[in-house]
């Protein structure tokens, strides 16, 4: 078997990048049914997006590749690797780690709306990952596209040259064989070695309950095959290889070694996908490289929130659940905690607030529980007057005044894309959530691209609908974390009927905690439905009440009539009362609706 | 020998016009009474033989509008009663009547049957508030027809009244009452309005004006204070009397005590069972004339489990202002009622929700008013009954 480099000429990695919406995963679909991945029989929307939420929400969560088989006009034969990225701020990283298994990269731009934040992030991504950068105007089926402008700007803003670039229409189908000449044509080849020792890199894995962890890989130098002993420079493991191949959208394909320039799966009867981190370098245990590939992280978790089953019954339920998800995503972190208000539950660490959204979402359809969420908080840095420093990523753990010396929180660096319309509202915005302003650039006469430092604790309650409301949905929003800097922090407690509810308790900016207060005491009120007994709700800090509203007390409950003997009827009302009851939370002696916990989320009045 | 008690309600599901607010199951325009008593006399027969250990200590005669029934159908079906079931000498009879459709002669022709007491549904006594409801007569015809029933010998009457109706305020309401309480009726039932769903106010509801619930619960209160001044106590949520004036009917439903209905949607509660017919007067005579021809006219019919029927005495004893009593609950079910609800008890003893005095727990107004949040909360509903009440009976 002589395996050589002259082979990967016929290789081409790439990887399409793109603001969300602007036609990413119909492009992909397009790209699979034009080289005949797929028959157009075959074809579903979104193929590569598999998880149902994914297809619903139109987004993609994970990444995948899959392997393309292309005959050139000229009669040449050629593999096209298309490695999908998810395309939201939350992903960030994943989003680097398989921008650097490509050589090069498509980039989107939406014909009717330019450029966008997450089109600008990603293509910096894929610029700062070396990437050769294929532009691609699509939508040019809609009446109010504009060809010429879109590729203007993505002259004039991302700076790499757009004339002649292919136009599309995805959705239609126009112009694909022009995408895939170029995608040949324009993006290099693989350069590397297959004599020098193994270098891979993990771009992504998942759990398989036959095959144990998937691994996907890049192969930068060397060859592996089945019987190779890997080691994983990262995390330290060793692993037996038991079989390679390469990815179609209907499964894996086992072939005889994965050589340079390749992108395929790797398996190796790996238990626990932690063993397999995204941006790990794969190399041989005897033999290999002693430099691992650059840019390797844990994932962090950014926002923390407790999620508890809404029937405590089903605690062990849910941290299967959690354990399960936890095999496919390593970004997600649990641990038990307890709360007074609702009993045994788990903090849960997440990249962001999409990424808890589709946690929680997937625990509740994929495993059938109803979960209460507590609100997400950010991991305070708090130093204290003994001279130690402690991370909180629970507001009940928050210590008191007195013991804190410094409080820091965590700020970001956001930058925020929006028609020039809305810039004052978003700047109120931005003022409003404590944002310091640092510059604003003007992308053309209609466009600006604003930069702000914004908190992230001010990120995590609904400042991506409130940016999306107050620019009728044109403002586009990306952000990474700066570091922590200090500010004047509070706890803010929630009482109800006199008692601190621990659940509802969350940190607060000082200057914000007398509105926000106020705010979620008449969220509260909506969400507790009236009792026998009136209920206070109050907000204090420390012990000084700074708001109050009151649920009155129940007024008629009553079955006036009994219908000629109808007992039937009353017994099944009373049964459904019941029914109702058992739904809500009890705190104390005040029943709450599951939903209440949410409530401090939603807090932007437009 | 004691003999076994029972009631009988008789369903005439007819009316010159549907009332807006109301889900009763009736038909207007309806022409064949004289197929319809032999109907309901058809299912009396099929019920005579089971019910001849039995004596029958109350009959009640509902609708719909009774009264609209020919007076000649009226005579078949009230000698049919007496033909098929041992009716007491000191039964309570009564008969529903909406006034404007009684005339002196037929009242004084059903008073000699043996019918001893009469309902009528006034409602209110203000003109407007009778448009509102979309009733058909006027105060006066009510005047008129109350006058009827007492010259014809009635001597134990009952006016319905309601509140909570649209454009009603606690001044009205009050002049309402005097107007009732002047008459001096035997029994005076005070009914909340409750929008029921698929009328005509359900659907309108947004356009109805009606008494927020701070006021509604103003209404209830001192309507139940003025009519206790003036001799009528309450002794159900919404039904008051004068001393030794209470339906022994109504009682049957609350006492947990057996039933049986006759006509299309009539409920029964007969030998541990519950069963009701389906809300269709065709269905009803067709299975009956055609008994061979496998017509299902029950609506529900399910046999009462021991702990469904612990659910039952709670739910429908404590809507009596005498309550639940401790010691018939021990010896009815051998489990002390104040000890296994002891923390909800508490609750709503500490809160003036519920009183305890010799032996029975009982709701104050206050607690009366919200009964339903309080019920459920001692209910089991357990799986058995759960499972008998989701199969099929929800229409």
């Amino acid at each position: 078997m002589s395996i050589t480099n002259d082979r990967q000429k016929h290789i081409r990695n790439f990887s399409i990048v793109a603001h969300i919406d602007h036609g990413k995963s119909t492009l992909a679909d397009r790209i699979l049914e034009y080289t005949q991945t797929v028959s157009k029989r075959d074809m579903e929307e979104q193929l590569l997006d598999n998880m149902d939420l994914e297809r619903e929400r139109g987004i993609t969560i994970k990444a995948r590749a899959v392997k393309l088989n292309y005959t050139a006009p000229d009669g040449q034969e050629y593999i096209l690797n298309l490695i999908d990225t998810p395309g939201h701020v939350d992903f960030n990283y994943e989003v680097s780690r398989s921008l650097n298994a490509c050589d090069g990269a498509i980039l989107i731009v939406d014909a009717t709306q330019g450029i966008q934040a997450q089109t600008l992030a990603n293509a910096y991504l894929a610029v700062d990952a070396g990437l050769e950068i294929l532009p691609v105007v699509n939508k040019i089926d809609l009446p109010s596209a504009d060809i010429e402008g879109a590729q203007k700007e993505i002259e004039d803003v991302i700076g790499i040259p757009a004339e002649g670039c292919p136009a599309v229409s995805a959705k239609v189908g126009l112009n694909i064989d022009k995408v895939v000449e170029r995608i040949v044509s324009d993006l290099p080849c693989p350069s590397g070695d297959v004599d020098k020792p193994l270098k891979c890199l993990i771009f992504d894995s998942y759990y398989d309950s036959y095959l144990g962890v998937v691994v996907y890989v890049r192969v930068f130098d060397g060859v592996v095959k089945s019987g190779d002993e890997i080691y994983m420079m990262g995390t330290g493991k060793r692993f037996t290889v038991v079989d390679v191949g390469t990815m179609s959208p209907f499964g894996l394909t086992k072939s005889d070694y994965l050589a340079a320039g390749d992108v395929g799966y790797i398996t190796a009867s790996i238990k626990n996908v932690a063993d397999t981190r995204v941006g790990d370098t794969v190399t041989l245990a005897e033999g290999g490289v002693t430099e691992a590939l650059p840019g390797f992280k844990k994932a962090m978790p950014m926002v923390f929130a407790g999620i508890y089953p809404a029937d405590g019954a089903k605690y062990g339920d849910l941290r299967d659940a959690l354990e399960k998800l936890r095999l496919n995503d390593a970004a997600l972190s649990f641990e038990p905690e307890t709360s007074a208000a609702l009993g045994f539950g788990f903090r849960c660490g997440f990249l962001g607030l999409l990424h808890m959204e589709i946690i929680e979402e997937r625990i509740e359809r994929e495993f059938n529980l109803d979960l209460i969420t507590t609100a997400p908080s950010v991991i305070y840095k708090i130093e204290k007057t003994d001279g130690s420093v402690v991370f909180i990523d629970n507001p009940a753990n928050y210590p008191s005044p007195d013991e804190i010396a410094t409080s820091n929180e965590p700020i970001v660096k956001a930058t925020i894309i929006t028609p020039t319309d809305y810039i004052g509202g978003i700047m109120e915005l931005c003022q409003d959530r404590r944002g310091s302003f640092i510059d604003m650039k003007y992308i053309d006469q209609t466009r600006a691209e604003l930069h702000y430092m914004l908190p992230l604790n001010e990120i995590v309650y609904d400042f991506f609908d409130a940016l999306k409301s107050r620019s009728r949905g044109y403002a586009s929003l990306d952000y990474e974390l700066d570091g922590y800097y200090p500010s004047k922090l509070v706890k803010l407690d929630i009482l109800l009927n006199g008692d601190v509810v621990d659940a509802l308790s969350f940190i607060v900016h000082e200057d914000k905690a007398y509105a926000r207060g106020r705010k979620i005491c008449e969220k509260l009120k909506e969400n507790i439905p009236r009792q026998l007994f009136e209920v206070p709700v109050q907000a204090a800090i420390g012990g000084r009440i700074i708001a109050r509203e009151t649920v009155k007390a129940l007024r008629k409950d009553v079955l006036a009539k009994c219908y000629g003997g109808d007992i039937t009827r009353k017994k099944k009302l009373l049964e459904k009362q019941k029914e109702g009851k058992k739904k809500m939370r009890t705190l104390g002696t005040v029943e709450v609706t599951p939903e209440a916990f949410m409530a401090v989320l939603k807090l932007d009045d437009e | 020998m004691n003999r076994k008690k029972l009631g009988l309600y008789i369903h005439i599901p007819i009316c010159e016009k549907k009332c807006a607010y109301c889900d009763f199951y009736s038909v207007t325009h309806f022409e064949e009474c004289s197929r319809y008593t032999d109907s309901l006399l058809l299912q009396m027969e099929d019920f005579s033989k089971e019910c001849s250990s039995y004596e029958v200590d109350s009959v009640f005669i509902g609708g719909g509008t009774p009264t609209l029934l020919p007076k000649k159908n009226m005579v078949e079906l009230i000698n049919g009663i007496y033909r098929n079931f041992k009716v007491l000498k000191d039964a309570e009879f009564t008969m529903e009547a909406n006034p404007a459709s009684v005339d002196l002669s037929t009242l004084k022709k059903y008073r000699k049957l043996g019918v001893n007491r009469l309902s009528i549904g006034m409602q209110s006594a203000n003109e407007k508030e009778l448009r509102g409801l979309t009733r058909i007569h006027t105060f006066e015809e009510f005047c008129n027809s109350y006058a009827a029933a007492r010259k014809a010998g009635f001597d134990n009457i009952n006016v319905d009244v309601m509140y909570g109706i649209p454009m009603q305020t606690k001044e009205s309401l009050d002049r309402t009452l005097t107007e009732v309480i002047r008459l001096e009726p035997e029994h005076i039932s005070l009914y909340g309005l409750k929008i029921e769903e698929g009328t005509p106010f359900a659907k309108h509801e947004d356009k109805l004006v009606l008494p927020d619930e701070d006021v509604e619960y103003a209404m209830y209160t001192s309507s139940i204070e003025k009519l206790a001044r003036h001799g009528y106590k309450q002794y159900e949520i919404s039904n008051f009397a004068r001393k030794g004036r209470e339906c022994r009917h109504n009682l049957r439903y609350w006492n947990c005590e057996e039933y049986l209905g006759f006509g299309p949607a009539a409920h029964s509660y007969f030998k541990d069972r519950r069963f009701s017919y389906k809300r269709s007067v065709s269905m009803f005579m067709d299975a009956l004339e055609y008994p061979d021809a496998g017509i299902n006219i029950f609506e529900e019919d399910y046999e009462v489990t021991p702990s469904a029927r612990v659910d039952e005495y709670i739910m429908l004893q404590l809507r009596l202002n005498k309550g639940l009593d401790e010691n018939d609950f021990k010896e009815r079910f051998g489990v002390d009622f104040g000890e296994k609800y002891a923390k909800d008890l508490k609750l709503y003893l500490d809160n003036g929700f519920m009183k305890y005095e010799n032996g029975r727990y009982f709701f104050t107004p206050k607690g009366m008013y919200v009964s339903n949040y309080i019920l459920s909360s001692f209910l089991t509903f357990e799986s058995e009954i759960a499972d008998n009440i989701a199969s099929g009976l929800d229409k």
